[in-house]
């Protein structure tokens, strides 16, 4: 498959934001749409799009606004909600000690894990994309990780990372390295957790993998017969033109780090997010506040405030990566 | 990369005291075949496996059908509005998945859907998975229009566009979404764990949890808890090796085809 | 259209194949007088099995017991969605903290007035202690307790033996802890104690117990109703002398992962390790190789040490209120007698029922384990090991903002007091 060539600028812009028709150019002059009746065209449409549009109409919508109901509310699950007005947006921008700290946690995540897991993705996706014996199965081994149960891949890395008697400071001890408490540590936990998920790094390589693959070679000869080296071809050709993707790209990774719950759930010492709130993350205190552990009651109505600070930290960020990336983001002229 | 997979093997094969040595050992000294037979009989594996194929199954089917749909709609038909509709869905993708868990909870458990295979199917029929439609979308997006013009001169609804022209060509595509919707539904525990009662209807990932206890004095049978793991994984294991080739063709629409 | 006709059929099957599936829900009453009484445990599937087998004892022509089974590990979420659907069986197993919480919000049968009454299972049937505990501010009893857990130090003989200090036991001190987690460390245990009760969340409640064994006020003046939270100069020297061990590294800083603490304590990693008596149940199975003792905790003049048990409760909402009782008498005074010769896991709460449990310690050979349990049992000073109330999760935020950080030096003593000031607020704002 190749590249079709396109004749818009700066569309790569992340299908996230909302709006409007900004930088979308229009597409009335295409002689293939006009032949269309346009009623017969809606109703297929919708009737197409029915299953979907109940769905989200069931599973997002009525949720979202539920959840926004619960936000204003005390609701422990046992007994009715209470409305108690802004109370738990209060409690959480002043009081809840847990609120800052695990907005930190979840934002040295996004730093430290997105812009490695791109760049790890891509050199492998670049190097699995060379014609060579052997790729085909180092590319399955990478993905490898990503199709494993993660509970139980997970609850291994608990034990690799065992301060005293984990494969991890073996390796350090006989390498005569200095050995690290790992998640032990509040310095260390939030780095340790990072390494967790780039080993699932095979999905992040996948998708740059595909892209690769849908540059078309002639370029790259033609690159080549006019003499460039491959430090030129990648910056001056390859990287342009996985430009879009690597947009996709940074919007899914920030969604994963964001949203990440799984690692710092299972692999913190006291599985609430330690030591300390180091590796609490919103998505996890959002879960300690509504799924507590046994014995402990539930906060609906809290949690469901956080959720909503924590959709609206994802939009906002999200967005602004959007709007920033559109400088950068490759328009085409290549082709 | 294949580490784990060695780990989770050789602690299938060790005995029940050998598991616990420190520091650990990497071939066990003697061999527990018996291990892959005692633990799965243990949570009852054969029924449980059903379970899981046929919630699977369906879940499968119906996800990869509602998202095709809706990308073909998306990407294929001129109609008001769908524009705003492709940002709307591909927007949810943010949504933190936490938010529905207690509404819907409490909606399910409201028409009765308690303790039903319902609540674990029903929402891949109603266009499951954004990601899905997504991807859907900008495959559908790749296709020259011209192969629908064809089949239109030739006198061809919509439905039959679909289904005789666009699924043939459109195979990498469902069949990526089909690996990564078997892998979730496969692996999904806290869905099942919350709306299964009786655990004659449980999948195979919640009776994997039943290995694990988390109170007073119980040492985890982890010897049977990973050999039955390794059967346990080795569906979704085998369909990725299987559609291996698919995989990659399936994804390259995510960015090449801009977002027209 | 077709496609949405096949979608409805698969749809339909699906629905038909589930509503033909064998109906779980809770108890049922049927017409003839019979009734079926649920269950529900958080134990292995070994021990489920274990109590399977010992309810099929149980004979009475018009009661079916049936267990209802769930994977142990998310028994917290299991438990939430079932109050939630109002789904709970007929019995399951509780702690005091959940017994207090639903109790007050009137979701769980309360069984006073028949505890009140019987002779052989009434109120005097169980350890005083527990009886006091599980009753709340209103006088009611919405579980009866079923096993206790005492708490106290395991300790590896051999590594005390090679560190050339004798082992502990009843009336050990707080100091002669602190000097052999020293020692040990010195002789090469990268830590001599790991006690993470004492540098976890629940630590401001095992440490209450250095305070109250020296005549000083406990943490808390109540788990259940507490009206406020203190630290005391008692209570401080106590936290001082904490400090000054992880510092030296003798005792394992918070932070340290017990998740694999029994096996490393089993694999003489761990010298000392502050835990329950349960350990000795798994470790009947898996047979360290070292030579190992429990010790009750220490103490500075009088014992003192922690209370906790668990119990079986029944949401008021049962449908058959005469036969889960019978089940219920059947689980805490016979179940267990036969459940624990095979895994002395706890002592029952249930009087009657503790000489299967003693015997079986005693048959193991593991007498210390036995003798600590009898005098942590016997202890008359003791305190719960956390807040059972609504607002626990606030206070344990609160605590975990501030205490890992005073042990491990980073925040002066004098932030104890701010901590507890800030949990006085949530009591107070929560009435």
């Amino acid at each position: 498959m190749t590249a079709a060539p396109h004749q818009e600028t700066r569309t790569a812009a992340p299908p996230v934001d909302p709006p409007p028709d900004r930088g979308l150019p229009g597409r009335l002059g295409r002689p293939w749409r006009r032949r269309r009746k346009r009623s017969s065209d809606t109703l297929a449409a919708y009737v197409f799009l029915a299953p979907a549009l109940i769905g989200f109409t069931a599973f997002v919508v009525y949720p979202l606004f539920r959840s926004a109901y619960y936000a204003l509310t005390s609701y422990n699950g046992l007994s009715d909600p209470k409305f108690i007005g802004l109370d738990n947006f209060r409690r959480m921008f002043t009081t809840d000690p847990s609120f800052w700290p695990s907005v930190r946690a979840t934002l040295l995540l996004v730093v430290l894990y997105v812009p490695l897991s791109l760049a790890i993705g891509l050199a492998l996706a670049v190097f699995c994309n060379q014609r060579m014996r052997g790729v085909s199965l180092l590319r399955t081994l990478c993905y490898l990780p990503v199709v494993l149960p993660v509970v139980a891949t997970i609850t291994l890395w608990k034990f690799v990372f065992n301060p005293q008697v984990g494969l991890a400071n073996q390796v350090l001890n006989w390498l005569h390295l200095p050995t690290s408490e790992w998640l032990s540590s509040e310095d260390s936990a939030i780095p340790s957790i990072v390494i967790v998920m780039l080993w699932s790094v095979g999905s992040t390589m996948i998708i740059f993998l595909a892209a690769l693959q849908a540059v078309p070679t002639e370029l790259y000869e033609a690159a080549r017969l006019d003499g460039a080296g491959p430090r030129t071809v990648f910056f001056r050709i390859t990287l342009p033109l996985i430009s879009p993707i690597m947009m996709l790209q940074v919007v899914l990774q920030m969604v994963t780090a964001l949203q990440a719950f799984n690692q710092p759930k299972i692999l913190s010492p006291d599985g609430q997010g330690g030591p300390g709130f180091s590796t609490r993350t919103l998505m996890l205190s959002i879960y300690n506040n509504g799924f507590p552990k046994l014995g402990q009651v539930s906060q609906f109505g809290y949690a469901s405030a956080q959720v909503w600070v924590l959709f609206l930290v994802i939009v906002v960020v999200i967005a602004a990566t959007a709007r920033f990336s559109s400088i950068w983001t490759y328009s085409d002229h290549v082709s | 990369m294949i580490l784990p997979i060695l780990w989770m093997l050789t602690v299938a094969l060790k005995g029940p005291s050998a598991v616990f040595e420190v520091p650990p050992r990497l071939l066990p000294h003697e061999f527990h075949f018996r291990n892959f037979v005692d633990g799965p009989k243990v949570i009852h594996f054969p029924r449980l496996l059903l379970n899981s194929v046929v919630i699977t199954g369906l879940s499968v089917i119906g996800g990869v059908m509602t998202s095709m749909m809706a990308g073909y709609a998306l990407a294929r038909l001129r109609f008001p509005g769908r524009k705003v509709w492709f940002y709307v869905f591909v927007g949810s993708m943010l949504l933190p998945p936490v938010v529905g868990i207690i509404p819907l909870f409490q909606l399910f458990k409201d028409i009765g859907w308690y303790d039903t295979w319902l609540p674990l199917i029903v929402p891949a029929f109603l266009g499951g998975n954004p990601l899905f439609i997504f991807l859907a979308r900008q495959y559908f997006l790749s296709i020259p229009h011209s192969i629908d013009e064809a089949a239109k001169v030739d006198g061809a609804g919509h439905v039959r566009i679909f289904v005789s022209v666009m699924l043939p060509i459109t195979k990498p595509a469902w069949i990526t979404m089909s690996i990564l919707a078997f892998q979730m539904s496969w692996n999904d525990y806290l869905n099942p764990l919350i709306y299964l009662y009786s655990s004659q209807k449980w999948p195979l990932s919640v009776g994997m949890a039943s290995f694990v206890s988390q109170f007073a004095g119980q040492t985890p049978d982890w010897n049977l808890y990973m050999a039955t793991n390794l059967l346990f994984m080795l569906p979704p294991l085998a369909v990725f090796f299987v559609a291996q080739r698919y995989f990659i063709q399936g994804l390259s629409a995510l960015g090449t085809v801009n977002q027209r | 259209m077709k496609r949405w006709i096949r979608l409805a059929g698969a749809l339909l099957s699906a629905g038909g194949l589930l509503a033909t599936a064998a109906c779980g829900g809770s108890s049922g009453k049927q017409s003839d007088g019979k009734a079926t009484v649920t269950l529900m445990t958080w134990e292995s599937a070994a021990t489920n099995k274990a109590i399977d087998q010992a309810l099929t004892g149980f004979h009475d022509p018009n009661i079916t017991v049936k267990r209802v089974d769930t994977p142990n590990g998310n028994y917290s979420d299991k438990l939430a969605a079932l109050t939630q659907a109002k789904k709970l069986p007929d019995l399951f197993w509780c702690g005091n903290d959940t017994e207090q919480q639903y109790t007050s919000q009137g979701l769980l049968t309360d069984w006073a007035s028949r505890l009140s009454g019987a002779a052989d299972f009434g109120a005097s049937s169980f350890v005083s202690s527990t009886m006091k505990n599980w009753k709340t501010a209103d006088g009611k009893i919405g579980g009866v307790p079923s096993l206790m857990n005492t708490y106290g130090i395991w300790y590896d003989v051999d590594a005390f033996k090679a560190a050339g200090i004798t082992v502990p036991a009843a009336g050990w001190t707080w100091d002669q802890m602190f000097d052999a987690a020293a020692k040990l460390h010195a002789k090469g245990a990268k830590y001599g104690l790991v006690a993470d009760a004492l540098t976890s969340t629940d630590g401001p409640f095992s440490l209450s117990t250095y305070a109250l064994s020296a005549g000083g006020a406990p943490f808390a003046d109540s788990v259940h109703q507490p009206t406020k939270t203190t630290i005391d100069a008692t209570y401080t020297e106590g936290v001082r002398k904490v400090v000054a061990g992880i510092k030296s590294g003798a005792v394992a800083p918070p932070g340290y992962d017990i998740s694999n603490q029994q096996a490393l304590f089993a694999a003489g990693q761990i010298p000392m390790l502050w835990s329950g008596q349960w350990l000795a149940a798994g470790f009947l199975t898996d047979k360290p190789k070292i030579k190992y003792g429990f010790a009750p905790l220490p103490q500075v003049t009088k014992p003192a040490t922690l209370y906790d048990a668990v119990g079986i409760c029944t949401p008021s909402y049962t449908q058959n209120a005469d036969a889960t009782f019978k089940v219920l008498k059947y689980l805490d005074s016979t179940v267990w007698t036969k459940v624990l010769p095979d895994s002395p896991v706890a002592a029952p709460a249930y009087l009657s029922a503790q000489s299967a449990y003693f015997g079986a310690l005693d048959k193991a050979g593991l007498t210390t384990v036995a003798s600590t349990v009898k005098a942590g049992l016997s202890t008359p000073t003791t305190i719960g090991v956390r807040f059972t109330t609504q607002w626990a999760s606030q206070s344990n935020d609160l605590i975990t903002a501030y205490w890992p950080d005073i042990l491990n030096g980073k925040k002066p003593l004098s932030d104890l007091r701010t901590m507890t000031d800030k949990i006085n607020d949530v009591i107070k704002s929560n009435g």
